[in-house]
């Protein structure tokens, strides 16, 4: 018996919330076709192939393709993804209707401010610019404009965040005793994994950078924005990290033929990156000579710790595939991936996906490690490495979940299919292009955020094939992947002018083989994971930030900057405790 | 009626291989995974059950396939890890900390 598409399309079902989800996507994927046309400007402009810009300008590029992948994008698409799973596996609308356009209106008001403070630097004589990049810490300063509009922007997302678990405790008051549904409950995990990251960034920006570029304070102490930035800067990876992995655990198994294989893992898996996301950002600052190098070895080795939920999630999520491939007929012990639906883009976009995500561990685990860090630091072999993570695994995942998600929010079948197969592929192979040849010349020596990394009377060396190969494979990589975003959007927008249809996707979600059930409860118990993620926080921040503070200049800087020792930051805490604890003595007497 | 798991009443879900929480009856799912394809099938995006010819259960399912991938996995990092070691530590001079 054929079923209406009322009784399946989630736009029949829940119109508002899809009408959202439709109106997050639009924000994102503007972002995405900006943002891509500025990265393709540099990868011709760095490996001198194209030049169509001032070298100046080149850095307003870099701003611009950082925050509007990295952070619009990707979060415009997230809020998306997890507006529609917590409508859908809670089977309830949100609570309010104005309260989610104005959070999609807050933060898309910020964005619209941010991006005009950034091509400002493009029109001369304005007076305008904010060319401070992605990592937008001290001593680079922006317009006001800038930082009010991310400012705006990450409320934007908090208020989401309340709209998620307004919905959550409307359903828990109608089920106590049920288990958090799967998807709800990675919404959930990740938001108070954001909440307690982005108080970082948000001290960073309304008492410090904000202050500072209307000049009401004179100085900021640089080390101190740069650690809140890296503070929020590490736990954004998995904010960005999350939804991917929802998708991967939720919805790939589906399009493989297959079931998860396991639930409770999934659940360990959001809640160890929960509690680790956040107290490992000072391994960004390995070279920076102002954090003891014991704090950067406690960020070490909860980085490596790091390493095991994803290293559970390619087990998962691999078995799971395995298992669709496996009902799906294939045999043996390598050849079931043949079985596996490589005709669907979606299917095949999120393996590929996977795959790169595989291929980013190796270059993260390098990155990671204090001593081999110093090989690549600062180096091309870094963005080599996050082009792999945010750049294909997040964002190639996104990219494709949406030839399985828009139909649902439109109603209308995807425009076309080969066409989208044809665009993951080529991400895949510019990626491949671009992104090893990024690590060969990171470990050459050739620097990141650089619009000319060509030099007089020095020539760069690689132990393999030449310099000239690899910007030609840059350049390659880097148009094959424009003209991917192009397929891509042009797909989409032809699928949204479509006309109705009945089915316009499979949109049924099979039951994990391992269900929640016999899982203990005490995974579903946020309020206890919350408190240990905050205390683990402060445990890796404290010390550290005293120090910085102190052998800053304070809070504004102004002193000179000295290399920290554990024992200065040891001293300025038991400077202050014994202090406070002689206060409160003399108070009693 | 099957009950995705992920939504909603997950525990009391029997073991049938799909279904969702929107309201599919129980016949429509079946029907997607009888191996009886929807003529469009092959246009629509995630219809890859309608190509399932057995179905597998928890304790049917032995992910060797998984296995092999991921030791492949593991001796890609181990031997990268040994040519690094060689390459960037035993190929390049002494270098002095402090």
């Amino acid at each position: 018996m054929a079923t209406t598409r009322s009784d399946r399309a989630f736009v029949d079902k829940f119109p508002h919330e899809a009408a959202i989800v439709k109106a997050t996507f639009l924000v994102a994927f503007v972002a995405l076709g900006i943002g891509a046309f500025f990265g393709l400007i540099q990868a011709l402009h760095r490996t001198n192939v194209l030049r169509v810009i001032e070298s100046a300008d080149y850095y307003t590029m870099l701003t611009g393709h950082g925050v509007l992948l990295a952070i619009v994008f990707t979060i415009f698409f997230l809020c998306g993804v997890f507006h529609w799973a917590v409508a859908r596996s809670l089977n309830r609308p949100a609570e309010s209707r104005l309260f989610s356009w104005a959070w999609v209106g807050l933060m898309t008001t910020g964005t619209v401010l941010t991006t005009v403070a950034i091509l400002g630097g493009l029109v001369p004589n304005l007076g305008m610019s904010a060319d401070v990049l992605f990592t937008f810490y001290a001593p680079l300063q922006a317009h006001p404009l800038f930082y009010i509009g991310l400012a705006m922007f990450i409320v934007g997302t908090w208020l989401a965040g309340a709209d998620w678990f307004l919905s959550y405790r409307a359903w828990r008051a109608n089920n106590s005793g049920e288990r958090i549904p799967l998807q709800t409950f990675m919404v959930l995990t990740t938001m108070i994994m954001w909440y307690v990251s982005t108080i970082g960034v948000a001290v960073s920006v309304v008492f410090f950078l904000i202050p500072w570029s209307l000049g009401l304070i004179e100085s900021v102490n640089p080390l101190l924005t740069r650690t809140l930035f890296w503070y929020f800067g590490h736990p954004i990876v998995y904010f960005w990290l999350m939804p991917a992995y929802l998708m991967w655990y939720t919805v790939l198994p589906k399009l493989a033929g297959g079931r998860l294989f396991s639930d409770p893992l999934a659940r360990v898996v959001f809640l160890l990156f929960l509690l680790l996301s956040t107290p490992v950002g000072i391994h960004h600052q390995y070279l920076d000579p102002g954090i003891a190098e014991g704090f950067k070895f406690i960020a070490m080795t909860n980085t490596m710790f790091l390493l095991l939920p994803s290293l559970l999630t390619a087990f998962t999520v691999v078995a799971s595939m395995e298992h669709g491939a496996r009902q799906r007929g294939g045999k043996g012990y390598v050849r079931w991936l043949g079985a596996l639906p490589w005709r669907d883009p979606a299917f095949t976009g999120m393996a590929l996906a996977g795959a790169m995500f595989a291929a980013g561990g190796f270059s993260g685990m390098i990155n990671a490690g204090m001593n081999i860090n110093y090989l690549i630091h600062n180096t091309l072999w870094v963005p080599g490495h996050f082009h792999l993570t945010v750049g294909t695994a997040v964002a190639l995942t996104m990219m494709a979940g949406s030839y399985w998600l828009v139909p649902q929010v439109t109603g209308t079948k995807l425009y076309s299919r080969p066409i989208g197969l044809l665009q993951v592929i080529m991400w895949f192979v510019g990626m491949v292009f671009m992104s090893n040849a990024m690590h060969r010349a990171g470990l050459a020596g050739i620097p990141r955020r650089t619009a000319e990394p060509q030099y007089q009377n020095f020539e760069f060396l690689t132990p393999i094939g030449s310099i000239f190969e690899l910007r030609v494979q840059i350049a390659l990589g880097g148009t094959l992947l424009f003209l991917s975003v192009v397929l891509f959007l042009f797909n989409i927008l032809l699928t949204s002018l479509g006309d109705e249809s009945d089915r316009p996707v499979d949109a049924a979600l099979p039951e994990p083989l391992s269900g929640p059930e016999g899982s203990p409860r005490i995974l579903d118990n946020l309020a206890m994971w919350t408190g240990i993620a905050a205390l683990l926080v402060i445990l890796a921040y404290t010390l550290p930030l005293a120090g910085i503070i102190q052998n800053g200049g304070g809070l504004f800087g102004g002193g000179l900057p000295v290399p920290a020792t554990l024992s200065a930051g040891l001293d300025f805490v038991v400077v202050t405790v014994s202090s406070a604890f002689n206060t409160l003595l003399g108070v009693i007497a | 009626m099957a009950v995705d798991s992920t939504a909603e009443g997950a525990a009391a879900a029997p073991a049938s291989h799909a279904s969702d929480t929107e309201g599919v009856p129980a016949d429509a799912a079946s029907q997607s995974s009888s191996g009886q394809a929807d003529p469009r099938a092959d246009s629509i995006v995630g219809a890859a059950d309608d190509d399932i010819v057995r179905e597998i259960e928890h304790d049917d399912f032995d992910p060797v396939g998984t296995l092999v991938l991921v030791l492949i996995y593991m001796s890609i990092l181990i031997g990268m890890w040994v040519f690094m070691y060689f390459i960037e530590f035993l190929g390049r001079g002494l270098t002095v900390v402090g």
